[in-house]
């Protein structure tokens, strides 16, 4: 069987689509194991003609990539989106507690104080927030359906969680030259500039996914 | 049996989640034989688009309505899926739905039949 309209198909539909590299593989494994499926029950004998006009026949049956793109980006925008949101729930609370680990910013200027107050505050905000797109993006959406613009929010959601995090590394680098524990308030200040830039990166792709076009749940 | 005049995609929008849950409902499938279950069962009246199958499938395991896991064959490796609890649960209620709904367009257009029950 010829295996070129269905690596040609796949290979198209591949560059169409953009998410967690992991998924994708996983999805489009599937379907290039499903055409070639297809393609052996309409022609059963292995690289003949026949069976190059059965791989295309397979493709055709099985849908052009304007056809599967939307629907393939909508999973895909939605793992990334749980991404983005498990990076936020899994990292925040780390530095929140770090923070508090490090001892209070009190004896720190008022204004430096402050911002650090307020950068925990929303940090806080947005890791309760990431939860609960975790959640209505996995079981909980049985019952309520992800609306078409979760993933954006997500994606924002995400965006100010990195700000947030970016001020409260500067802060706790502050902190660390004032604080008495500076090595832990210095080693959270580190956590915070990587938890800034991961954070800041899948927030981006998210953005990106967000945008693509994609399908409404049950388009077939 | 003639075949059955086909039912377009866009008909058959809305009932997929139900569509995959019952073809899985005998045991594990991979993505190919839940198309042709549903192709078989309905005599090839169900018009599908059969590449979006699998988005559909990895949408119902994000729900938890289905698992799946790889499975070597020959060269080839199969993801194949099967029904959790929540599944199984989900596939009852869609039955339930459905019953409910044509027996009651089923009245309304053929009231005759409603007499005779």
């Amino acid at each position: 069987m010829s295996a070129g309209p269905i690596e040609a198909h796949v290979a198209e539909l591949s560059a169409a689509l953009h998410g967690p590299a992991r998924l994708k593989s996983r999805m489009l494994e599937e379907l290039r194991g499903g055409l070639a499926d297809a393609a052996a029950d309409l022609s059963p004998e292995p690289d003949t003609d026949a069976s190059a006009d059965a791989a295309r026949r397979a493709v055709a049956e099985f849908g052009t990539v304007a056809e599967l793109a939307p629907a393939f980006q909508r999973e895909l925008t939605l793992a990334q989106a749980r991404q983005t949101a498990l990076t936020m729930a899994v990292l925040l609370p780390l530095l929140i507690a770090g923070r508090h680990w490090a001892g209070s910013s009190g004896a720190a200027p008022p204004l430096l104080h402050l911002t650090a107050v307020n950068a925990t505050a929303l940090a806080a905000a947005t890791a309760l927030l990431a939860t609960v797109f975790l959640a209505l993006t996995g079981t909980l959406g049985r019952r309520f359906p992800a609306p078409g613009g979760l993933p954006l929010a997500v994606a924002w959601t995400g965006t100010t969680a990195a700000a947030a995090v970016g001020v409260g590394a500067l802060t706790l680098t502050a902190a660390a030259v004032l604080s008495a524990n500076w090595p832990l308030a210095a080693a959270t200040a580190l956590l915070a500039l990587a938890s800034h830039a991961r954070i800041a990166a899948t927030a981006r792709a998210c953005r990106h996914c967000a945008r693509l076009p994609r399908a409404d749940a049950f388009t077939l | 049996m003639g075949r059955l005049p086909t039912v377009r995609t866009d008909a058959v929008r809305g009932h997929l989640d139900g569509l995959l849950l019952a073809a899985l409902e005998a045991g594990p499938l991979h993505g190919y034989a839940i198309i042709a279950t549903v192709q078989e069962r309905s005599d090839g009246a169900l018009e599908l688009r059969k590449g979006t199958i699998y988005p559909a499938l990895n949408r119902l395991e994000r729900l938890g309505l289905l698992r799946s896991t790889w499975q070597a064959e020959g060269e080839r490796r199969r993801r194949c899926y099967e029904l959790t609890d929540a599944g199984r649960r989900a596939l009852a209620d869609e039955r339930t739905a459905w019953r409910e709904f044509t027996s009651a367009i089923g009245s309304v257009l053929d009231p005759a039949l409603r007499e005779a029950t």
